[in-house]
């Protein structure tokens, strides 16, 4: 059962029906069954996983504030995150570590016995485990108490709408909601089916209209230059439209439960440099990498140069979260080689901007800004999306290849649309870029639709419900469901 | 020397800017040096400085020379009656 069905839908109306017409006390019990339901249907046994996994955090949690002083605390901080490390490290990065062993051995000649082993990734795993991570080191840092009630606690780790692909939610945030007695709201149903009919029509009118386009193109072994342009930047779209919808969902079916859920999208494709394309990316992906990562990486560290290698550590291990494949781990040091060469050419960019008189046009130069940092994020993409290193090399120096640029080869690589596709999917990218347009203007679509005239406002929700069943295609999973 | 003295000097060391450009206007992003980056040297240097420590949710709260002085006397460092 995936968000794109209509068996989640009958699922979860039904969950919310019920969620409201028992008592407060009960609920918990629901969401806990619903949310364990939810991932065996999605990851059959392996919620024997998650329920140890959870089960071992809460112990944890427990253990950490019955310590006496800071070092022990700390002690069990690190037992705990090393055994839920070691859990996701067993499941999704033992091939990856054994095969790149066996190709060492092998260059060099060394005998290497262990072979491949079939080893199935548990979905959602490495989005739990952070979440546990940030619980223990939270209790440790004493943010947060460890949490008593079982139950509560068990859906802070299994929360069916948030599960699959986050936001990657704090415990501090997420249980005090849960304990809250939520009345039924008009307004909160209404703009959770607004959120998820939104994430419907992202998902199926634009991911996976694109996702067999961009697939003709990078399973060809001859695409040519344009095509490879063409195809990264229509997957730069795809992979927003896919990711950015299923946190519609998740967003739009907490609130129908009264639950507020962070935002993990804010038009990243409109930064204006990758520092901010950070802080619009994955919110919650970002922040915790942040708070958990960099910021202690950073601690005592009073050069330049020092907090560099604390970036290039951090997109490192953002990389290697990503995906067991060394393309990821590519694109995680592009990305922290972007970061700081950002910040080591700042002076000369400005010095640059001002010689061009570029910085004499405000609106003009932020627009070039949002190009270019597009463009690099494009790049990046080649290797996030190239199935092998050698095809991620392949791609790159055609991306990086001028004569791949020529408007008469672009304009000709568009023949990888039929021209339907293409007219349909130029139809509702251009709906897509509207409501982001109204958001850049007014912060909320949605409460700038709410003061339009019912007419205009019906007219809007029927063309994305319409659009959806009559254009909407389906069968792709989410690509951020696979990490 | 006295707390607001150490607070500037730490301004000066980490930002590597005049001590004539410390002063309250001094916020977060608005300088070339202190930006995300210098910030976290301000903070390392703030930690050394005055010896408590700084976690990310008041790193983020930490956006101004004045807010700074507040977080620091939540912190249990006195700038008035020293």
């Amino acid at each position: 059962m995936t968000f794109i069905s209509i068996e989640f839908l009958l699922f979860f109306a039904v969950i919310v029906f019920t969620y409201y017409a028992i008592p407060h006390r009960w609920r918990w019990v629901l969401l806990l069954a619903a949310s364990y339901s939810f991932y065996a249907s999605l990851s059959g046994y392996f919620v024997f996983l998650l329920l140890t996994s959870t089960a071992f955090s809460y112990v944890t949690g427990r253990l950490i504030e019955k310590q006496e002083t800071k070092k022990q605390k700390k002690k069990v901080m690190l037992m705990g995150i090393c055994v839920l490390l070691f859990l996701l490290g067993w499941f999704k990065y033992f091939n990856f570590v054994n095969d790149s062993v066996r190709a060492i051995s092998a260059y060099l000649n060394w005998n290497y016995a262990i072979p491949y082993q079939e080893i199935i990734l548990p979905i959602a795993i490495s989005f739990y485990t952070f979440q546990a991570v940030s619980y223990l080191v939270d209790i440790y840092r004493g943010k947060l108490k460890a949490e008593r009630h079982y139950g509560y606690f068990s859906i802070y780790f299994a929360f069916f709408p948030q599960l699959v692909a986050g936001p990657i939610e704090r415990a501090k945030k997420l249980l005090p909601q849960f304990k809250t007695e939520q009345t039924l709201k008009y307004e909160n149903l209404s703009y959770g089916m607004k959120r998820i009919a939104w994430g419907f029509f992202k998902k199926t009118l634009i991911a996976d209209r694109l996702a067999p386009i961009v697939a003709s193109v990078y399973d060809n072994p001859d695409a040519t230059g344009s095509q490879i342009v063409l195809a990264t930047i229509l997957f730069s779209v795809q992979l927003y439209a896919d990711f950015s919808a299923l946190s519609d969902i998740a967003i739009g079916c907490a609130r129908m439960l009264g639950i507020k859920l962070t935002e993990n999208f804010k038009q990243p494709h409109f930064a204006t440099s990758i520092g901010d394309f950070w802080n619009r990316w994955h919110i919650t992906f970002s922040t915790w990498l942040r708070d958990y990562i960099f910021v202690p990486l950073c601690k005592g560290k009073k050069k330049r140069s020092e907090i560099y290698v604390a970036i290039i550590i951090t997109f490192l291990i953002s990389g290697i979260w990503h995906g067991a494949a060394w393309s990821f781990v590519l694109w995680g040091l592009i990305h922290g080689f972007y970061r700081v060469f950002g910040d080591h050419t700042k002076q000369a960019r400005g010095k640059m901007a001002s010689f061009t008189y570029l910085d004499r046009n405000p609106t003009f130069h932020k627009w070039v800004k949002i190009a270019i940092t597009f463009l690099l994020v494009c790049f990046s993409r080649v290797f996030f999306r190239s199935d092998s290193v050698t095809a991620a090399f392949t791609n790159a120096k055609l991306f990086l290849t001028p004569s791949s640029w020529s408007p008469s080869g672009i304009i000709e690589a568009f023949e990888i649309f039929s021209l339907l596709d293409l007219a349909i999917f130029a139809f509702f990218f251009i709906v897509m870029q509207l409501f982001h347009h109204v958001e850049r203007k007014n912060a909320s679509t949605w409460n700038w639709l709410s003061q339009r005239p019912v007419f205009a406002r019906y007219a809007v929700y029927v063309l994305i419900v319409v659009s959806v069943l009559v254009f909407g295609a389906t069968g792709q999973g989410f690509v951020y469901g696979g990490f | 020397m006295k707390n607001i003295e150490k607070y500037k000097n730490a301004f000066v060391e980490a930002l590597e800017i005049e001590e004539d450009e410390v002063g309250e206007g001094l916020v977060l992003g608005e300088t070339s040096e202190w930006d995300s980056l210098g910030h976290m040297i301000l903070i390392s240097t703030m930690e050394e400085a005055f010896d408590v420590s700084l976690d990310a949710e008041w790193m983020s709260e930490f956006d101004s020379y004045q807010s700074g002085l507040k977080l620091l006397d939540r912190l249990g460092v006195d700038f008035v009656n020293e």
